[in-house]
């Protein structure tokens, strides 16, 4: 009983693993005095060989489907994609303008003295001729249409 | 030799496309694993719609994760590890959804639960032996049903079993032998005059 059992586990094995060519010899002289393990073994093949047989029928347009989704996601994603290509830009083009506009000042700072001009108007011309054009360039980048927004 | 170079050429045009998210790839790969991810996913959940949504589900992870398939191994087992993740995640949700007991931390616990729904495998059977085993499947854990699929339908190796399954070789072979074990007594109780 403990002989067959241990047949029975070959038997299966051999079903789902690899198994060496002796030991399917010793399956082949066991079940010819053994009419359980033999039994066994043919109702093993029949279950493996009743499970090939179901025959699933998918939707008629099932395919069709699951690419029409597909198309559409994938549209999102690069929308998606170009809002964060524009919202990028406008960070960098922000931070330079912040950081531009005061390194501009420093300058201009220096030139006060020899220029006879006052701190009041140093900061106007800062203001006017370069921190809110360059502020307004990076708005643009949001205002832009479509595929001319952002860096891309 | 020829047929590996073959197969990695294959998988590495497969993660090339997914990752320039190719639409006329994924839509060759739809055409070719639509039909098995599906069945695949009946074998899990033990229904057609959740089947049908989960395959949809899967694609569209497909679509953004296809970066991370690296092509050094086969596409299928990848696709289905992602449709299993998926389905143990709804099931979940859904059993949340139904039941105020506390639910099994195990992942794989969702799917040790038989389904009570209605059998699609009935209507799939194409010969009586198919017929006789429809009735066992349905009420075998999908958990050991999923791994008679993976082997002997889809003739997945062990080793890419392993991979979808997420778990150990030994665990593999142990649903399947389990599987093979319940689906066996259909035919030995039915034929137990003749043993």
């Amino acid at each position: 009983m403990e002989g067959d059992k241990r047949f029975r586990e070959l038997i299966d094995r051999s079903f789902v693993e690899e198994v060496s060519e002796g030991e399917r010899q010793l399956i082949h002289d066991h079940i010819r005095d053994c009419d359980g393990c033999k039994r066994y073994l043919e109702l093993t093949a029949r279950t493996i060989r009743g499970l090939r047989e179901f025959t699933f029928t998918s939707e008629p347009d099932s395919n069709a489907q699951v690419r029409e989704i597909l198309a559409h996601h994938t549209e999102t994603m690069r929308q998606h994609n170009v809002q964060f290509k524009v919202w990028a830009a406008f960070a960098v083009a922000l931070s330079m303008s912040i950081v531009g506009s005061a390194l501009v000042y420093q300058v201009a700072k220096l030139l006060t003295v020899p220029m006879h001009f006052d701190t009041a108007q140093v900061q106007a011309g800062v203001l006017v001729f370069w921190l809110l054009p360059s502020f307004c360039s990076a708005l643009r980048l949001l205002a832009a249409p479509g595929e001319n927004r952002g860096i891309a | 030799m020829t047929l590996n170079t073959t197969a990695e050429t294959e998988t590495a045009k497969i993660a090339r496309g997914l990752r320039e998210r190719d639409m006329e790839l994924l839509a060759d790969l739809v055409e070719r694993c639509q039909h098995r991810l599906v069945r695949y996913l009946l074998y899990l959940t033990g229904r057609r719609e959740y089947a049908e949504d989960l395959a949809q589900e899967t694609w569209i992870r497909v679509l953004q994760r296809g970066s991370q398939y690296n092509g050094r191994q086969r596409f299928d087992p990848w696709l289905f590890a992602i449709a299993r993740n998926l389905a143990i995640d709804y099931l979940r949700k859904k059993r949340k959804a139904v039941a105020t007991v506390s639910l099994p931390n195990d992942r794989d616990a969702m799917l040790l639960l038989p389904s009570s729904d209605p059998s699609p495998f009935e209507a799939a059977a194409r010969s009586e032996d198919a017929m006789r085993l429809a009735g066992r499947l349905q009420i075998l854990p999908p958990l050991y049903r999923e791994a008679l699929l993976l082997r002997f339908q889809e003739d997945l190796s062990l080793a890419e079993m392993a991979q979808v399954l997420g778990a150990p070789t030994t665990t593999v072979t142990s649903r399947i032998y389990r599987g093979l074990a319940a689906l066996r007594s259909a035919f030995e109780e039915g034929d137990s005059h003749g043993g």
